[in-house]
């Protein structure tokens, strides 16, 4: 069923208040199983505090954080299905209806290059200044057009990695590299605990772009040997949520590795999602 | 749970212990990297009283205000952790944010016997815990602007105190 260009508007507003103020089942069951598993009396009490303002905010619909994040897109294209300018039109104009919805955090930059890279431009009082990354296109088997929209925050930006491994022929290597980098970033964090996005690849546009699929495909209650072995050794290093100690510094791994060159080098992307990553809501527009 | 009201007194700052959990009620300001500068040189100037609030027993939130809510923001950033010391010293008695301070803020918290609090990223709970928001000062910063908020039982834990860190390995 094709829909009509304000019809298109009206679900992706509706989408983005969804990913920026909803957890998913699989979370709250996550969260509920580290809360009755949790050793640290202060590290349950926040676990608990994370879990009561996710009921908030769904029940409100409003931010999980007040860092509202970046909206990032994921597009999925079935087989018989167009995408037109018209759409992309209609995606980012309800983008923005929905950052004034939610509402988000009006902290789009304004100004030519140098003023956005200083921020002497001053913000957009506006939510909607906030613009989305760009889109990233992908196949799917259903025959729909599928969006999935992320709000990516500050924090786990700024601790995220981006850089090349010499793998010496061993998934090992490559894994106790990951383990190195999330220990670093998660402790450094401050909203823990974490979800670990993780994207392998060729290049670094490659290595973050399944870092950013990973979110979209990952599942809590269903990880790969490789997920949660990283997920394990991180928690073992006793950082806890917001940095309190405690068994729970991460909460899964979410890991994509996508095609590799022959070579010795894996370009590897690492982000530790905050205690409200992924947040991500999904809507299918054809 | 310990139940502090703004101004907070020496002697409740003095009993607070690294670990507590407790609640902050009353008006409390809030600035984060882009405005604790600003008022850092007004101290310097002498020109503090000029805000129309005073500093002795109050509480820094690091955070911005906007309409998404408030929410920590890390309080290790380097505007932000620079500023503790002498807004201890003007008479900041707690700082609210998150993340790991180093030791030589935490020995300047204590000299000045004030306290720094860990409070969760909870901007949907803390939404129905804000009841009044107003500027103070430096309006053009919007949403960075130095805010004064009035609060009801916003839930924090003692992350450090009396020379000692939450976040040191051995309590």
């Amino acid at each position: 069923m094709t829909r009509t260009y304000e019809a298109i508007v009206a679900l992706v507003r509706d989408t983005l208040v969804d990913a920026g103020s909803t957890f998913r089942a699989d979370k709250k069951a996550a969260y509920q199983r580290a809360i009755d598993t949790e050793r640290n009396e202060q590290a349950r009490w926040v676990l608990e505090q994370v879990l009561a303002n996710a009921e908030a905010a769904e029940r409100d619909k409003s931010p999980l954080c007040d860092d509202s994040g970046i909206p990032h897109l994921v597009l999925e294209v079935g087989e018989d299905c167009a995408v037109t300018g018209r759409m992309l039109d209609a995606i980012r104009e309800g983008v923005a209806e929905g950052l004034r919805k939610l509402p988000g955090r009006p902290m789009g930059i304004m100004g030519d290059d140098s003023h956005r890279i200083d921020q002497s431009g001053g913000l957009n009082p506006d939510s909607a200044g906030v613009a989305p990354a760009p889109i990233l296109l992908r196949r799917c088997k259903d025959n729909v057009i599928r969006l999935h929209i992320l709000m990516f925050g500050g924090g786990p930006a700024i601790r995220a990695k981006t850089y090349r491994v010499f793998h010496r022929h061993s998934t090992q290597v490559v894994l106790d590299e990951i383990v190195g980098w999330a220990r670093e970033g998660v402790a450094q964090l401050g909203c823990s605990p974490c979800t670990l996005a993780v994207g392998v690849g060729r290049s670094h546009f490659e290595a973050t772009s399944m870092m950013l699929q990973a979110q979209v495909d990952g599942k809590y209650d269903e990880q790969s040997e490789m997920e949660r072995e990283i997920t394990r050794r991180v928690n073992e290093a006793n950082i806890g949520p917001l940095g309190l100690r405690g068994d729970t510094s991460v909460i899964a791994t979410f890991m994509k590795v996508g095609p590799q060159r022959a070579s010795g080098v894996r370009i590897v992307c690492v982000r530790p999602a905050c205690c409200f990553e992924p947040r991500i809501a999904t809507v299918e527009l054809q | 749970m310990v139940q502090l009201s703004t101004p907070i007194s020496e002697e409740a700052a003095a009993s607070l212990q690294v670990g507590d959990t407790v609640e902050i009620s009353g008006y409390i300001l809030c600035g984060r990297d882009a405005v604790l500068p600003k008022v850092l040189k007004m101290i310097e100037d002498g020109t503090v009283a000029e805000l129309g609030v005073d500093l002795h027993g109050q509480v820094i939130f690091h955070t911005a205000v906007s309409p998404a809510g408030v929410g920590p923001t890390s309080s290790n950033k380097l505007e932000i952790e620079s500023s503790i010391a002498p807004l201890s010293a003007a008479g900041i008695k707690l700082h609210l944010g998150k993340g790991q301070l180093h030791p030589k803020t935490i020995a300047a918290l204590d000299r000045c016997n004030a306290v720094y609090a860990v409070i969760p990223p909870v901007t949907a709970l803390l939404g129905a815990k804000t009841t009044e928001q107003k500027v103070v000062a430096f309006p053009e910063l919007g949403m960075e602007a130095l805010h004064l908020i009035k609060v009801d039982k916003y839930p924090a834990i003692i992350g450090a105190a009396h020379g000692r860190s939450i976040y040191d390995q051995d309590l």
